[in-house]
């Protein structure tokens, strides 16, 4: 093949691999093989093999069938430990980092720079970090603690880390989840870097424009098995989506029958459910990371779904957490009226009766208690609901559990099963099933879709258009610009913690909404930067 | 372009195949259920060993002996009683040392208001029982609404508590009587050291039956028991989901701290005396319980059924060590290595069993 001259010599050669996990075959005899200098992409639904394979690699799952060569010599990980020895790094899909610890101490954790007299050398470890999150592109001070980060910038520093083990290999497990567009053009940047340098990449994402943007290579796992490969640049959406499925897939993400948006941009104003006017929230302390609302101004009616554009720390998880009453401060300015009615929600009990519901941005933090039941998940919002006398009525809650799983489309073994079991996908969707039966009249999302495959994906796009056919009002905040445009009728920017434009999804292209997000400014250089 | 489709032929479409990682929870559902009442199992396994090292007497066990039994029941009532409150508290991923004070101030309280005040009966348990369940409540204040953690606060609680128990009695026990004049107790209250259905169960061991029985069915049906599995779970998830996480948390150590009291009075009774110093360590016996009964410190998972259960274990492996004259000090020690031993078979439960 003539990409075999262009990509390199082979830096790993997996062949005929297997692994099982108790007698359930999660990977079946895939051969997969990276080169120097290439960006290899992986796909696959969740729980197609993806992590296992990579965990073969990384040496965190021992007990496979097969072979793995490093730089041609055959080699056998039985610990995490001996795959970094060969030079192989991974990046998590959950962050392991420690909360307490600053960015440069969770950066050099475990290999702390010492003096001369073996007391670690803060000073060293802080200029060191300093110029890996230059490398990374990020502009953090290395001495501020893990815990006040958000998810993206947390994310950032575990790509920052992975870099300071100058890797050959380097595995990142959906790197860009949490970032936000910007951030993603950085991340390239150094991913360009890192593959000039002779780096091989294993890249898993589900966003396909990433792919055919950074990878050279892509292959497709279905139920353990390759079932196949493509020029990453050639590949387009629908193929990769319907080799992962098996299937075609239409990313419709409206159904037909929703009422469109000019016949309701032409009712009155008395028809919004939710109108901010001027919202401020002003709290003591400042909260590093963090972008309280600063003039936020927007409506959604009745059966529309409004979308929340904005780069990360525009404010756009903090607008939902005042919506939702969890914010940090109460609101200093401006109003928020639900029904015509003014409202300063308190926290979450009080949102609920008022009608709100919230699927928040990180379901393993905020949205489930994953060792529990999916039925204990399920109906936790409204057990006190339907209680008599204190006591749940059984019959009824596995009666709406059942319904809202089958309704959903959650894929589960019995409803007794944990929470933790399912698939990404599938527990995102017990969680909007939990707020979908408090009967909500406002339904608050926040990057609903992060981690979720391409399938549950579309799923999950079908559902919000049903609830906001039924009447619902659906706020959407999400960093993806073909989300906010495939599923909104309307879309807020937010720059800052202010409301700057309101933008029509029906005449708005990616880039377009992409460079309304990064201020004025940047636009013509980001889009300069893109074409 | 290198584009090529694999072993994409025929076969069963998407829908049909049976996610494996659907086989897998299923098959984990009856492990999970043997390791959730494993403590249960341990009884049965301990109950046995008791039966076979019984001493016999006239060609009788002694072990099996029903009035033996009904002591082991009793001797267990009081730390049960605990026991049962610290599961509400562990479940929420609490921890509260200070129900052993709690029980001190109790039976002191218990003995002043009924000896030296010549209050009634129903009056003066009423009083403790709200002593109680004010401490509790106002542990649960300082943990829920301030933030303070609950190992600290009950730390406190636990030297507060023992300081008033000793300044109400005057730092002397109060020995207590029976009869109708002044400085006597109603005999009524000297039922609690008496059997009942025909001088069989010991009136503490029905009292810690009835408390249990109580507490299995609250966390059974009742809304609130959903309430504190979710809380212990992810706390955030919790309130999020419209939880009141902050009014759950204060009324289980209400509960916790009036559970106390209730094992104080009966400690009071079983003994005709309040002690301010009684009651020391009980705490850790009823956390040792709470543990062997396969409640998760971390909270969110365990059982009231396995915390009776682990109750029991250590009562019937006291017994019938001390049925065989074992020496006190190497009992200790083979309660200590039980306590590992439960610790260490919660680690091998699958992390999904719930």
């Amino acid at each position: 093949m003539d990409s075999e001259a262009a990509g390199g010599a082979a830096l790993v050669e997996m062949a005929g691999i297997s692994k099982a996990y108790g007698g359930v075959r999660a990977v079946s005899g895939v051969d997969f093989t990276v080169r120097e200098g290439e960006v290899h992409a992986l796909l696959g639904e969740n729980g197609a093999g993806k992590s296992t394979l990579m965990k073969v690699l990384s040496g965190e799952v021992g007990g496979y069938d097969g072979e793995i060569r490093v730089s041609g010599e055959p080699v056998h990980f039985t610990r995490p430990v001996d795959a970094q020895r060969a030079g192989i790094a991974m990046i998590h899909q959950e962050l392991d980092l420690v909360p307490a610890l600053s960015v440069a101490e969770n950066v050099f954790l475990g290999k702390e720079l010492k003096t001369r007299y073996g007391v670690v050398d803060r000073g060293r470890m802080l200029s060191e970090t300093g110029e890996l999150l230059d490398r990374a592109g990020v502009d953090l001070d290395p001495r501020r603690p893990i815990e006040q980060l958000r998810t993206g910038e947390q994310q950032l520093v575990t790509i920052a880390k992975a870099l300071s083990l100058d890797a050959r290999i380097l595995i990142m497990d959906e790197p860009t989840s949490a970032l936000s567009s910007h951030e993603v053009e950085q991340l390239f940047t150094v991913i360009a870097e890192l593959r000039r340098g002779g780096a091989g990449i294993v890249y898993i994402s589900h966003r396909m424009d990433e792919i055919g943007q950074v990878a050279d290579r892509a292959t497709v796992l279905r139920n353990g098995s390759v079932v196949a490969e493509f020029d990453a640049r050639a590949m387009t959406a629908a193929q990769a989506s319907e080799a992962m499925v098996g299937r075609p897939v239409h990313l419709m993400f409206r159904t037909e029958a929703e009422p469109d948006s000019a016949h309701l941009s032409d009712e009155p104003d008395g028809d919004d459910l939710l109108r901010i006017e001027d919202l401020v929230v002003r709290h003591k302390r400042p909260r590093p990371g963090r972008r309280d609302p600063a003039g936020i101004s927007l409506r959604v009616r009745r059966g529309e779904i409004v979308g929340l554009a904005g780069l990360l720390g525009a404010g756009r998880t903090e607008l939902l957490e005042t919506l939702f009453g969890v914010g940090a401060g109460k609101p200093t300015g401006g109003r928020i009226l639900l029904d015509g009615e003014e409202v300063a929600p308190s926290g979450p009990r009080q949102a609920i009766k008022l009608g709100i519901a919230f699927v928040p941005e990180d379901r393993r933090i905020a949205g489930l208690s994953l060792e529990h039941s999916v039925l204990a998940n399920t109906v936790l919002s409204i057990v006190e609901r339907i209680a008599r006398l204190g006591a749940v009525p059984r019959a009824k809650e596995r009666a709406l559990a059942t319904e809202t799983t089958e309704r959903l489309g959650v894929k589960l073994a019995s409803l007794a099963s944990p929470v933790g079991s399912l698939s990404g996908g599938n527990q995102q969707k017990v969680v909007l099933g939990r707020n979908l039966l408090t009967e909500p009249s406002l339904l608050l999302l926040d990057e609903p879709t992060r981690g979720v495959d391409v399938g549950a994906k579309a799923e999950i796009y079908r559902l919000l258009g049903e609830t906001a056919s039924r009447g619902v009002g659906v706020l959407l905040a999400s960093s993806e610009p073909a989300e906010l445009i495939g599923v909104c009728d309307r879309v807020i920017v937010l720059q800052d913690g202010r409301s700057v434009q309101e933008i029509d999804t029906a005449s708005v292209s990616e880039a377009d909404l992409l460079a309304a997000s990064m201020g004025e400014g940047a636009v013509s250089e980001e889009l300069g930067e893109r074409s | 372009m290198t584009e090529q489709t694999k072993n994409d032929t025929g076969g069963p479409g998407p829908s049909t195949v049976l996610d494996p990682e659907l086989k897998r929870a299923r098959g984990t559902d009856l492990v999970s259920t043997v390791f959730r009442f494993q403590s249960v199992f341990g009884l049965v396994v301990v109950f046995i060993a008791a039966i076979v090292f019984s001493p016999a007497k006239n060609g009788e066990l002694l072990f099996l002996d029903s009035s033996n039994l009904f002591n082991v029941v009793r001797a267990t009532s009081e730390t049960g009683i605990l026991a049962v409150g610290m599961t509400l508290v562990i479940l929420i991923g609490g921890i509260d040392l200070s129900v052993g004070s709690v029980l001190g101030l109790a039976s002191v309280g218990a003995a002043v208001l009924l000896v030296n005040d010549d209050l009634g009966l129903v009056p003066a348990v009423l009083v403790v029982l709200a002593i109680g369940l004010a401490f509790g409540l106002l542990q649960g204040v300082a943990i829920a609404k301030f933030g303070i953690q609950a190992f600290i606060v009950t730390l406190a609680g636990m030297q507060i508590a023992r300081g008033l128990a000793r300044i109400w009695s005057g730092g002397q026990g109060i020995t207590i009587t029976y009869g109708e004049g002044a400085h006597q107790a109603p005999l009524t209250f000297s039922l609690l050291g008496e059997r009942t259905f025909n001088g069989l169960v010991p009136i503490p061991a029905l009292i810690f039956i009835v408390v249990a029985a109580l507490a299995v069915i609250l966390l059974r049906v009742s809304a609130f028991s959903r309430h504190i599995y979710a809380i212990g779970g992810n706390e955030k998830a919790a309130r999020l989901s419209g939880v009141p996480v902050t009014r759950v948390k204060i009324l289980v150590f209400g509960i916790c701290g009036l559970l106390a009291a209730l094992a104080g009075i009966v400690h009071a009774g079983q003994l005709n005396f309040g002690g301010p110093n009684d009651g020391a360590m009980y705490e850790l016996d009823a956390i040792a319980a709470v543990v062997i009964g396969g409640t998760s410190l971390t909270g969110g998972r365990g059982s009231v059924v396995g915390t009776v259960a682990g109750a029991l274990l250590v009562g019937v492996l006291r017994n019938i060590l001390a049925l065989n004259n074992i020496d006190s000090n190497i009992q200790l020690l083979i309660i200590g290595l039980v306590i590992v031993l439960a610790a260490g078979l919660q680690r091998l439960r699958p992390a999904s069993a719930g």
